[in-house]
């Protein structure tokens, strides 16, 4: 079944999200590699355009995410992921 | 998901190690009324709570719960900083060093390890949401129990910001029930579980 550009967005930052727990984890143990210090701010830099570019069209990820020009609470009356169809 | 940040919700900052009252107030990381147990509870029954309002409110709560587990793990770690085997002794430490050096575990105030079976998820939200009523003035008197044993400042001023947020939690919570209540209607008078029997 086709993705919805909802859930293309979703995946796309899943995807910077996974990286970026992996990453992370690999700098825990590495804090002086300056390759995995390069791969970490470029997939950064990806995931705020994403988050950003997602909660402009379908509402906050995180109760710090509700657009400057909501005219409402849009935190709590948005769907949470575990409804089947939300993801 | 959850992300971590490294700050505390409210700062804990305590001079003076006091292993004593550390026994005591670990009651709130693994006891029955405690903060694992708190974020467990909301956390698992926010999935059948029948509308978003009480989703957010269970998951923002549950959320702020682990921030609290947190501060009462700092609370435990620094009271417990540089003992001597005689303060261990003394305060009455020992029973817990034994078993856990300085390590924070999550137990009752008894010695109790933390359990499960001090909460319920039923899927009937007017049944959970009385509950976490409860929970949340069960918690409150916890650390009005506590507030009268403790004397140092440094101790009592994180206490008191907890205590509070137990006040202001039993408030929501006291308005997603009544958010729920307003759903009910004629055929379901006696609010038979609101969120199965549809």
């Amino acid at each position: 079944m086709a993705l919805s550009d909802k859930q293309l967005m979703q995946k796309k930052i899943q995807a910077c999200e996974f990286t970026l727990t992996d990453v992370i984890l690999y700098l825990d143990s590495h804090p002086n590699c300056p390759d995995g210090l390069e791969y970490y701010r470029k997939h950064k830099a990806m995931l705020e355009k994403a988050v950003a570019d997602y909660e402009k069209t379908y509402g906050p990820l995180t109760a710090m995410g509700v657009c400057d020009d909501e005219k409402k609470w849009t935190w709590a009356t948005t769907a949470f992921p575990w409804e089947r169809s939300e993801n | 998901m959850w992300k971590y940040q490294k700050l505390l919700e409210h700062p804990v900052n305590i001079k003076n190690p006091d292993p004593a009252l550390a026994k005591l107030i670990i009651t709130q990381l693994g006891g029955p009324d405690g903060e694992l147990g708190a974020s467990l509870r909301y956390l698992s029954q926010r999935y059948s709570a029948p509308c978003r309002e009480v989703q957010g409110i269970l998951t923002d709560i549950g959320t702020e719960e682990l921030g609290h587990m947190e501060m009462i793990s700092a609370i435990v770690f620094q009271l417990t900083r540089d003992l001597s085997e005689k303060e261990i002794r003394e305060g009455g430490f020992d029973a817990y060093f034994v078993d856990h050096t300085t390590g924070i575990y999550p137990v009752a105030a008894t010695g109790v390890p933390f359990s499960a079976s001090i909460f319920q998820s039923t899927g009937d939200a007017i049944a959970d949401l009385s509950e976490d009523l409860a929970a949340e003035q069960k918690a409150r008197l916890t650390y009005d129990n506590l507030l009268r044993l403790i004397d140092d400042p440094d101790v009592r001023e994180p206490i008191k910001f907890l205590r509070e947020r137990e006040v202001v939690h039993f408030q929501r919570f006291g308005e997603g029930l009544r958010m729920v209540q307003d759903m009910l209607d004629s055929k379901n008078f006696y609010a038979f579980n609101p969120s199965f029997d549809k």
